[in-house]
């Protein structure tokens, strides 16, 4: 690499918000055809870079070169025609429209004659962007709504490999925010697939995912970040998830990642039995029991009913056959209020769109499972809502200006501690997790799977639907598998026989 | 967006929203008097006070409608049915005294009856939308519009012209015009003043309340952490309805007759009080605090412009224009209110 040149660097940037440090000066080098992966923990800076170098936000300080000239952007238009493109943490695809006017969106004036779009000029230069990056697959009348994620993602990256495309031949710089966070474990490989083709054709990567193992099998090159500044690059051939979590959080990994010492054997009485549950068309005849102090597990494909299961669980849906008996009494939930009284709530998947309110102050999110029991008198009192959200921002370690401070304020896993803490003050008795590790960073996932283990501990009961598989088996102590709507195995997940990964997979498809 | 613009804007748009009714009802008050120094008089300004109640108990129930996000279109029609249904029986029971050749019959007895009918349609009313909203998840503005049609006929179908409270009957509407403190403030005020800060009381210091700003503030959020959405939907349409019917008692009392359309022109008067008084559109936020000046501020409006000798027919193009300007100027337009806090 002596006498290679960079496609691009970037040195000593600084970004400042109102006060608050993103970047206290940060380097980046990329080289043509290489992959480089960026890791760090949640605010660690990642992003922040990115849209920096993209140009949709300007550095407080520091230079940045493209093909070694100086490179300014001041938007991303600038950042295109210099030969880099982004494909942003949410996907920015527009899903009514077809792929051939999400590839060319915001050029449609190229195919205009007497003000028609000539729309089967369109179509084929599609096809040959698609075929640029080697995708024959996939139709460009199609719309994208009808197409998976990583599908889209394919798209996504083709629209900006075309975007950032240089009629001078020079390569790229694709920058690609956590684009697997969407993905399962067979679309992030088609999307490797992808990012290696692009790298080979010389052009330069940059990858920024949470999961540390793939980071390491896609990469050439990792970067490190931790609160603003660089920690370092190795080659990947030297790294392993140890060193960079080590380098990450700034401490030890805990081989035990999942906390076995701290899991317990559930209790034999039963809180909630599951009896011939179905919904029509969704799953059929499903029957469990979840124990006092237990950690149950359903696996599944997306699509084999798992999340249904828990809606109907927490009373959003309700189920068209079967019964639910809570200690022993059947019961009917009709609505999650329902659910919460009778001692039943859920985090949710999705946590901007149903965990937070994101107009409301931490304090207020915390209580909002529990508001009835902060009164004074008729009244809600202010003082014991602050008081119950003092505590839990100190028990759960959430870090914030204050009760007072805004939600939005806070990282992704800061919020997430938010919305587990308002599960915790709820009062309920069985919680249910869906992904409760969803876009959260290594360091804030440890936590969470602490508190998963405290919850159990005071003795109450967990149904878990992983994030990954390796989570929902590593933290369970049984493991339900689900296959198009109907239960095909059940696993022991006493900490000395946990099943592999191969065993559940293999009654998941 | 960065975070410090987004925040900027957010305090200049609070700065704005808390104040703007405010200067607003200073500046056009001091205009109007420099134009007809009448208009400080005890007569106009009482005058415009009573018409003040009546607006801002519509507004009121509104206030709470659109702090979860929803509408009530149907306000200013289920007034005119309140309107003229509250004439209508107290016309009845005069033809029953009559009849039976009472001459001074109990009239505090007949308007307590007569509220309560109209009330019970604006809580039926109400009730229903928000079941059909809630339970059958059509938006509130399409709901509200149909309900809007329904009512605005059958405050034809009740009476299909205007007719006035008789004389041995002149107790339901007596009571409108009495006034405290030397004649500068009427009753219907005090009750109307009441209402609001009722209103506000519940909205900031009980469960109900707070859950009505978690909806606004992301509906499925608060579903999935297990308020009650549904129930606290439904109730507040339903309060919202039984304000418009007392809106509807309160204009009656206040013209001393009824007529089928009077209610027309209050489902926006209605509104503007509110987005003025700084309740936001897309929920959330908003405060019947502010909901009293809001409705003040349209009121001095539509009787200033009376009051300078505003064409009639001008007279709704200059209150539709300045209600469009008022709104733009306070508008929050920030891209993601999500971001944006409340408190």
């Amino acid at each position: 690499m002596e006498e290679r040149k960079p496609l691009f660097t970037a040195k000593d940037i600084t970004k400042s918000f109102s006060g608050t440090q993103a970047l206290k000066g940060v380097d980046l080098e990329v080289y043509p055809g290489e992959i480089v992966g960026l890791v760090g923990e949640n605010g660690a800076g990642k992003s922040t870079l990115l849209k920096i170098i993209i140009g949709a936000q300007p550095q407080t300080s520091g230079t940045m070169t493209m093909h070694g000239a100086p490179y300014a952007p001041k938007n991303p238009m600038d950042g295109n025609h210099a030969g880099i493109g982004m494909v942003f943490q949410e996907q920015s695809l527009i899903v009514n429209l077809n792929v051939a006017q999400n590839i060319f969106f915001g050029h449609e004036d190229r195919y205009r004659r007497h003000g028609f779009i000539n729309w089967k000029q369109m179509n084929a230069d599609a096809e040959q962007v698609l075929a640029n990056c080697d995708i024959t697959n996939i139709p460009v009348r199609k719309k994208v709504f009808d197409l998976n994620f990583a599908t889209r993602q394919m798209v996504e990256i083709a629209k900006v490999v075309n975007v950032a495309h240089r009629d001078d031949g020079k390569s790229c710089l694709i920058l690609l925010d956590e684009p697997t966070s969407v993905l399962n474990e067979e679309e992030v490989q088609t999307l490797f697939r992808q990012m290696r083709k692009l790298a080979a054709r010389g052009h330069g990567v940059v990858f920024v995912s949470h999961r540390l193992d793939e980071v390491l099998e896609i990469s050439d090159r990792i970067y490190v970040y931790k609160d603003g500044m660089s920690m370092g690059n190795m080659e990947t051939k030297s790294a392993t998830e140890a060193i960079l979590y080590e380098k990450m959080v700034g401490r030890n990994s805990s081989n035990e990642y999942y906390q076995l010492d701290k899991q317990i054997a559930p209790k034999e009485a039963v809180v909630l039995e599951v009896k011939n549950l179905s919904k029509f068309g969704v799953f059929k005849d499903i029957s469990f029991k979840l124990h006092h102090g237990e950690i149950l597990g359903l696996c599944g494909v997306v699509g084999s009913g798992k999340e249904e299961i828990c809606s109907v669980l927490c009373g959003d849906e309700s189920p068209t056959g079967g019964e639910l008996l809570l200690d022993g009494k059947p019961i009917r939930l009709s609505s999650p209020e329902k659910a919460r009284k009778a001692g039943i709530l859920m985090i949710p998947k999705e946590r901007l769109y149903e965990g937070i309110v994101g107009i409301l102050s931490v304090e207020d999110n915390i209580a909002l499972s529990n508001l009835a029991r902060l009164k004074s008198g008729p009244s809600v009192s202010p003082k014991k809502i602050t008081a119950q959200a003092t505590q839990w921002i100190d028990t759960m370690n959430i870090k914030t200006n204050g009760p007072k401070a805004l939600i939005m304020s806070l990282s992704g896993g800061n919020q997430q501690k938010v919305v587990f803490s308002r599960a915790m003050a709820s009062g309920c008795d069985i919680i249910i997790l869906n992904h409760p590790t969803r876009g959260v960073d290594v360091g804030a996932r440890e936590e969470i799977y602490t508190l998963i283990r405290e919850i159990v501990a005071n003795g109450k009961s967990v149904i878990l639907l992983g994030d990954t598989l390796d989570e929902c088996i590593g933290m369970s102590s049984r493991v339900i598998v689900l296959q198009d709507g109907r239960i095909t195995a059940e696993f022991d997940a006493s900490v000395d026989n946990k099943p592999s990964q191969v065993d559940v997979v293999s009654h998941m498809m | 967006m960065s975070e410090k613009t987004a925040k900027q804007r957010f305090f200049k748009r609070e700065h704005l929203m808390r104040y703007i009714s405010l200067v607003s009802i200073v500046v056009l008050a001091t205009a109007f008097n420099l134009m007809q120094p009448n208009f400080f008089g005890r007569m106009n300004v009482s005058s415009m006070l009573r018409d003040d109640a009546a607006l801002l108990v519509m507004a009121v129930g509104m206030t709470s409608v659109l702090m979860f996000g929803s509408i009530d279109l149907s306000m200013g029609a289920m007034c005119s049915v309140s309107n003229v249904l509250y004439v209508r029986i107290i016309l009845l029971y005069a033809d029953k005294f009559k009849a039976a050749g009472i001459e001074e019959p109990n009239v505090g007895g007949v308007m307590a009856l007569s509220m309560a009918a109209c009330l019970l349609v604006g809580l039926c009313s109400g009730f229903m939308l928000g079941l059909i909203h809630v339970k059958l998840k059509v938006p509130s503005f399409i709901t509200s519009l149909g309900f809007m049609s329904v009512w605005t006929s059958v405050a034809y179908l009740i009476s299909n012209k205007a007719e006035s409270i008789p004389r041995m009957m002149k107790g339901a509407s007596d009571w409108y015009k009495n006034s405290i403190l030397g004649g500068w403030i009427p009753v219907p005020l005090i009750i109307a003043l009441a209402l609001a800060i009722g209103f506000y009381l519940l909205q900031s210091r009980t469960v109900f309340g707070r859950t009505i700003s978690s909806i606004g503030g992301n509906e499925r959020a608060a579903r999935v952490a297990g308020m009650g959405v549904d129930r606290t939907k439904i109730i507040i349409f339903t309060l919202a309805g039984m304000c418009a019917a007392l809106g509807g008692v309160f204009l009656a009392s206040k013209i001393k007759s009824s007529d089928p359309t009077l209610g027309d022109p209050y489902t926006l008067m209605i509104v503007a009080s509110c987005v003025l008084g700084g309740t936001s559109l897309s929920g959330g936020r908003g405060s019947c605090l502010g909901t009293i000046l809001g409705a003040l501020t349209v009121i001095i409006i539509k009787n200033g412009l009376t009051f300078i000798g505003v064409d009639a027919y001008w007279q709704d193009v200059v209150f539709g224009l300045f209600v469009l300007v008022m709104i733009v100027l306070s508008i929050d337009r920030s891209k993601s209110t999500r971001g944006i806090a409340v408190k």
